[in-house]
């Protein structure tokens, strides 16, 4: 008898632990920063009394591992992020569950590229592009002119103030690569993005890193996407925003996870992000995002970039069957020749820069033969066009990570890319190196 | 209080590892005696009384108390009261505090607790004393203070280990006295384990001297001073003279020994009962029992000779170390106003009482 | 003592080692597990094999290495030398170095490093000033730089206090017997103080190195990847919980902290000198020059600047508005204390309950070790010292993951919440990680309580049991407060572990509210107010127990016998 109050005041202090669970709560899964899921929080709150907003944060990746292997029943109801791959990851593994919410007025179409998914497993929410942004005080203070288009990187002047992510490491750099890539073509674009990269300072862990860089002054120059810079510019950082021409307009998505522990709370939140109230926050200066419902832009401030009305000059077609297919390639080849070799890549870089300023003072034929060679060993991808179109090769980084003799093929050819990469770039500089003796 | 109880240790032996820390001791002590447990260190006495408290546990042997065997009982259950060599009275207590914890243990009521504190207190002289803490009370004071809170319970048997070492000369001698006062008024059973062999004979009624985790004698001061059993005993208890040799029959018969000593010399002692004719022994006798002379004087004593190699002048008597053959003998001479003195390097005789020696096997 | 152990210390001795067990060896070996095995549940070193081929993987091994033994080093320039002023010399400054002793640790060290990054990053105050002033620039920030420049300040009072305490240790007699027989000046420390404060000197320097080694906040805010504690974590989160590099990674953290760990402890060995103390100890203490006073105290003044360089940056960042490209902020405000406010009592009392919790239960079991390891024969009780020591060694990124792995689909009794994402997760994670802390306070404190105290006790009539109630715990109470604060702090300050199991954000503690809201593009203005919130509260805490502390010792010391 003496075990029941024992019982009780255990019960109670386990659901302490566990926090509370109302029937009315809907937990969501995100990567967006506290002031939008914040914002979100309150105002639903607001509008549905007796609802309580649980929010998990977490970056993409994790929180794709995270649906994944929470057991059905007990998942977050919905899903919410930037990148589209990874719910297209979802919805093939069957984690996503089909939903309508209804709203009225929102285009299927951002340009070419679908809002809402053709099969109906996840919606678009929010848009988003990607550009350059920049601080103020730094560029005048190293007299730099601000850029216009990634192009525009790939100037000696900007060598060593740009920074940048990487795409294994952010959804939305991976994005923005690949915008590049098929903006440019495969060859072309890796050319920039060395290029580019090998003016960085920086290749950061996480996309946060670079706004944050540009925006206390750390870095002069960075890619970011476009809430990023247009939030920071908003809340008073001497920064600016530019979109290129190469660049293209992705939804941010929004779904409803298979195996919820609350669906239809999950069903209510979504409805209410898509509806023109919750469309509204995201007009919020410390968020800045483009909201999916054209009729938003109505109560927008001046000068609000505006995707619908065809200020934002979005060349790419982008085709994410594209991007799904040649992912985990594009992401590993970055890291090995980009992230891993930063330092040789940009000592590569300083040379030819270095190089390219004496030989416009002294032309040399030679040199510039030479040069040209160091060019196109530290400028050109390790990996031909061809060969990403290669099933084969292309499986090879599909297997299972666990699989103790994949995993040696991948790390193998990884290596090799390293290698050849780090090989390259020393001999880039010898060569950039020669070509400046010369010059002299 | 209890009208004392007898304490019997039967066939206790305890081994630390290989090291034999005690070796079958039998010990008998009377219900209220003042016991003395005596030996140098590492002798084994402290780990004995150990074993009565039951901090340690005999591999052998039972121990009873009033009969009772409490060998499997513990600490807590033996009601035997221990004094510790570091008093070890709690800081965070007050006196009163520390005085009253066992009566707490025994759940007694709390006026009662008062009352036996306050008496115990007035026992040992502090009651003035109740509210302070033990680091503002001088050594004796704390060493009253943990009495105090053994005797407030009312122990069956008493135990002290080396309760006086930690106190300064002056006060140790002046403590011991209270000790015994006090013992004789509670007549509870003590064992009193001490080093300093001034200490045992001056309070205990019998001592048990040990050596070695072995008890050497057991008996009354005088006993042990007087006839000590072996040559340990006899070296232990005060200062003596030892000399080995051999008996012989005296030349001319008659009722003499002759003792030759392998360094003095012949000595001719009376026949004593006890002493063999023959045979390796040794002799001893105590410094008080030899006159030192010009000449040999008293033909009732046995005189030898020998230069005198030091001088030690201690108040009440002279005490000389005199070199006789290849013997270092030691004579105290009574030190009055006008007394002879004999100095360093002068050429005496030394006179032994032969009814003060004592034969000694080998 | 009575019997050989009674059944009651081995039941809880096995309860202790359930616990230690279940929540520290377990999950750890899980992590290990997957570094050894296949997919199919084959034993391989292939992933091993693996890993060495990697070149960002060996070069993240040798960066790890290299920047924990510069850490140890720079520390020890700090450390040292203040040290040996304090207890030299006749020093009033004893109170600053006191206070140098505290200060970096009550700040999470991410913290710090974000706002180092403002003072002294590329383009921070002091860059800036540099480049007006000299056109000169100190890159001190920039990578394996900026991690060893931010854990030397954070971590050298590790080095300080125990140095401090071994010198002070030194017995009066050992140095004049020295001076006595002709030794003076550097030779005598050299031969006779330094090498008889060296077991100090290593005890502090193996913890920091484990400590910097297995760090994952600081390299992570300062964007260093290619360590071994940052690559654990980003491979294990971003390519999911599957990826077998990311195991190797944590098998070499384990692996080699607790090597480091067991070479200190043998050389450590058998070097006790301290606990011997007959007479007078301390060294002897000397008057200082004028000019050498002045130097003493400029040395400390700097260090001290140095050592709040990253409080007085968290406060400037909370103040501010927008703080970029400037030597400071231009616009104050109170703003961000008042957008932390609503969410920071919340955040506060979860740190609140999960560390106090924790150090609650370290306490408890720290003092049932150390008197199974001080006052009992029960055999195997050297194993739970021991058991419960290497928890040092696990770093919290491995043992994040662990759990995450071990108690997957656990659910708490009575509830539908999994043992994962909910709070208990983290007051089991904390304890299990602090307790060596609260063992080494019970430890030092049990050890000051001589035995005949509780002899004594239990000659009166009280059992075991009470006798430690009113006895052996009271007189402890000083160390094992001592304890309960240290493994507090340290747990709500610390980020690897947490940032692993935080799922819920109404679940967060503050360590990991501050990191959230350091990822808002708006500013790190709150997540900085929120860092000053937490190191105020720690910082008074941990003073109010130190006054406590200092008071009852003293009251203590009347009370001991002469």
């Amino acid at each position: 008898m003496a075990l029941r109050p024992l019982a009780r005041t255990l019960t109670i202090t386990l659901a302490c632990f566990a926090g509370q669970t109302w029937a009315q709560q809907v937990t969501v899964i995100t990567s967006f920063p506290k002031e939008l899921t914040e914002a979100y929080k309150k105002a639903f709150e607001a509008r549905h009394p007796g609802a309580r907003v649980e929010v998990l944060n977490k970056g993409t990746p994790a929180a794709v591992a995270y649906v994944r292997e929470t057991a059905a029943g007990s998942r977050p109801d919905v899903f919410w992020a930037s990148a589209p791959d990874a719910f297209e990851v979802l919805a093939k593994d069957g984690l996503l569950t089909k939903y309508d919410p209804g709203v009225a007025g929102i285009p299927s179409k951002i340009g070419n590229y679908p809002i809402n998914d053709p099969q109906g497993y996840y919606r678009g929410q929010a848009l988003a592009g990607y550009g350059i942004m920049w601080n103020t005080r730094y560029l005048k203070a190293h007299k730099l002119t601000e850029p216009r288009e990634w192009a525009d990187l790939v100037k000696p002047v900007y060598f060593g103030h740009v920074a940048l992510s990487s795409p294994s490491r952010s959804g939305t750099t991976h994005l923005t690569v690949e915008t590049i890539l098929q903006g440019e073509g495969w060859s072309k674009g890796w050319s920039q993005m060395l290029q580019i990269c090998g003016n960085s300072a920086a290749i950061t862990e996480r996309s946060f890193g670079v706004p944050d860089g540009v925006s206390n002054g750390q870095y002069g120059i960075g890619l970011v996407i476009d809430f990023f810079g247009l939030a920071a510019q908003n809340s008073g950082f001497p920064v600016g925003f530019v979109y290129p021409s190469v660049t293209a307009i992705v939804p941010a998505n929004i779904g409803l996870v298979n195996g919820a522990k609350n669906p239809e709370a999950g069903k209510r939140f979504i409805q209410y992000t898509l509806s023109p109230e919750g469309q509204q926050l995201l007009l919020d200066p410390k968020i800045s995002r483009l909201p999916v419902l054209p009729e938003t832009y109505k109560q927008a401030p001046l000068g609000y970039p505006d995707p619908y009305g065809g200020k934002i000059r979005a060349k790419v077609n982008f085709d994410s069957e594209l991007s799904d297919s040649r992912y985990y390639v594009v992401s590993s080849m970055f890291d090995q020749t980009i992230t891993f070799r930063h330092k040789e890549l940009v000592a590569a870089t300083r040379a030819i820069h270095d190089a390219t300023t004496r030989l416009a003072a002294k032309p040399n034929a030679q040199a510039q033969r030479l040069l040209a060679e160091a060019r196109s060993l530290a400028f050109e991808p390790v990996v031909g066009e061809d060969k990403t179109r290669d099933k084969e090769f292309l499986a090879i980084f599909r297997q299972s990570k666990k699989d103790a003799q994949a995993t040696k093929r991948v790390t193998a050819l990884e290596e090799h890319w390293s290698n050849e990469a780090k090989k390259n770039y020393a001999r880039a500089v010898e060569l950039a190196n020669q070509a400046a003796a010369l010059a002299k | 209080m209890h009208a004392g109880v007898k304490v019997q240790i039967e066939h206790v032996a305890l081994a630390f590892g290989s090291t034999k820390v005690l070796r079958d001791i039998d010990l008998l002590i009377e219900p209220g005696e003042f016991f003395g447990l005596l030996g140098p260190s590492g002798c084994g006495k402290s780990t004995l009384l150990r074993i009565i408290a039951g901090f340690n546990r005999a591999q052998t042997g039972r121990v009873r108390i009033g009969g009772e065997d409490i060998t499997a009982v513990p600490p807590w259950n033996r009601n035997v009261g221990m004094v510790f060599q570091s008093y070890a009275l709690w800081p965070h207590m007050s006196v009163a505090e520390n005085v009253a914890f066992g009566l707490e243990e025994r759940r007694l009521p709390r006026s009662e607790v008062r009352r036996k504190v306050a008496e115990a207190l007035e026992l040992v002289g502090l009651a003035a004393f109740a509210g302070r803490r033990p680091g503002q009370l001088s050594g004796g004071q704390q060493q009253r203070v943990a009495l105090a809170r053994t005797i407030a319970v009312e122990p069956r048997v008493l135990l002290l280990d080396e309760p006086l070492s930690n106190l300064d000369a002056r006060l140790r001698v002046h403590m011991r006295r209270e000790l015994v006062a006090l013992q004789r008024k509670l007549g509870v059973t003590t064992l009193f384990v001490t080093h300093d062999q001034e200490e045992a004979m001056t309070t205990c009624a019998r001592i048990a001297l040990m050596d070695q985790g072995v008890i050497q004698q057991v008996g009354t001061p005088v006993d042990l001073f007087d006839r000590p059993a072996n040559r340990f005993v006899a070296e232990f208890v005060g200062t003596i003279n030892l000399l080995h040799g051999r008996l012989e029959r005296a030349a001319g018969g008659g009722d003499g020994v002759a003792f030759l000593s392998e360094s003095a010399g012949p000595l001719s002692l009376p026949l004593a009962e006890g002493i063999p004719g023959q045979g390796e022994a040794s002799i001893a006798f105590r410094p008080h029992g030899v006159l030192v002379a010009e000449r040999a004087s008293d033909a009732a004593r046995v005189w030898l000779s020998g230069t005198v190699t030091e001088r030690e002048f201690l108040g009440e008597f002279v005490r000389y170390h005199v070199r006789a053959g290849t013997a270092d003998l030691i004579a105290d001479q009574p030190h009055y106003f006008g007394v002879r003195d004999f100095p360093r390097g002068a050429q005496v005789r030394l006179g032994i009482d032969p009814g003060q020696v004592r034969l000694l096997q080998r | 003592m009575n019997s050989r152990f009674s059944t009651a210390q081995a039941a809880v001795a096995l309860a202790i080692a359930a616990f230690l067990v279940a929540f520290l060896v377990y999950p750890v070996l899980t992590v290990v597990y997957v570094a050894f095995t296949n997919a199919d549940g084959t034993l391989t070193f292939g992933h091993f094999a693996s890993f060495m081929q990697i070149s960002l993987m060996r070069e993240s091994f040798a960066n790890s290495l290299y920047v924990a033994l510069m850490t140890v080093l720079v520390c020890s320039l700090i450390a040292v030398p203040i040290a040996y002023f304090t207890v030299r010399f006749d020093f009033r400054g004893a109170v600053l170095v006191q206070t140098l002793g505290v200060l970096p640790l009550i700040m999470p060290a991410f913290v710090g490093a974000s706002a180092m990054q403002l003072l002294f990053g590329r383009s921070g105050s002091v860059n800036l000033l540099l480049s007006a002033w000299f056109d000169v620039t100190v890159p001190i920030m920039d990578g394996l730089n900026g991690v060893i420049f931010v854990e030397s300040l954070h971590y050298f009072p590790f080095i300080l206090m125990n140095l401090t305490v071994a010198l002070a240790n030194i017995d009066t007699a050992m140095e004049e017997s020295a001076q006595n027989l002709g030794a003076s000046g550097l030779r005598l420390f050299r031969r006779v103080v330094f090498p008889l404060a060296m077991p100090g000197y290593v005890a502090g320097a193996s913890l920091v190195f484990i400590k910097v080694f297995d760090d994952l906040g600081t390299p992570l805010v300062l964007n260093v990847t290619n360590m071994l504690a940052p690559q654990a974590y980003l491979r294990v989160t971003s390519i999911g919980i599957e990826d077998p590099i990311g195991y190797v990674i944590c098998f070499l953290l384990v692996g080699f902290s607790i090597v480091a760990m067991w070479g200190s402890t043998l050389f450590l060995r058998g070097r006790e000198y301290a606990t011997l103390q007959r007479g007078a100890t301390g060294l002897a203490r000397r008057r200082l020059s004028p000019w050498q006073t002045a130097f003493a105290y400029a040395w400390i003044v700097v260090v001290l600047l140095l050592v709040l360089s990253p409080h007085i940056g968290v406060l400037l960042l909370s103040l501010s508005k927008v703080w970029s490209f400037s030597v400071v902020p231009e616009i104050y405000t109170l703003d961000n204390y008042a957008t932390v406010f609503t969410d920071s009592s919340r955040m506060i009392g979860n740190t609140l309950l999960y560390c106090g919790l924790a150090a609650l239960v370290d306490v408890v079991i720290g003092t049932a070790i150390a008197y199974l390891v001080l006052r009992t024969r029960l055999p195997g009780r050297q194993i739970l010292d021991h058991l419960a020591t290497v928890a040092l060694a696990m770093p919290g990124v491995v043992l994040g993951i662990g759990y995450l792995r071990a108690f997957r689909g656990i659910e708490l009794p009575f509830t539908d919440t999994a043992l994962t994402a909910s709070g208990l997760i983290f007051v089991l994670a904390y304890s299990v990680r602090r307790l060596p802390y609260a063992l080494r306070s019970c430890m030092a404190a049990l050890s000051q309580v001589h035995v005949s105290l509780e002899e004594s006790a239990q000659n009166l009539g009280a059992t075991r049991a009470r006798s430690i109630r009113r006895i052996v715990v009271p007189l402890m109470a000083g160390g094992i407060l001592a304890g309960f604060v240290t493994s507090f702090v340290t747990a709500a300050v610390e980020i690897s572990e947490t940032i692993l199991l935080t799922s819920r954000e109404s679940l967060a503690p503050m360590s990991y509210g501050i990191y959230l809201y350091m990822q808002s593009i708006a500013g790190r203005g709150p997540g900085a107010a929120l860092g000053v919130i937490a190191v105020v509260m720690v910082g008074l805490g941990s003073y109010a127990s130190h006054r406590y502390l200092h008071g009852r010792s003293i009251a203590l010391e009347a009370g001991r016998p002469g």
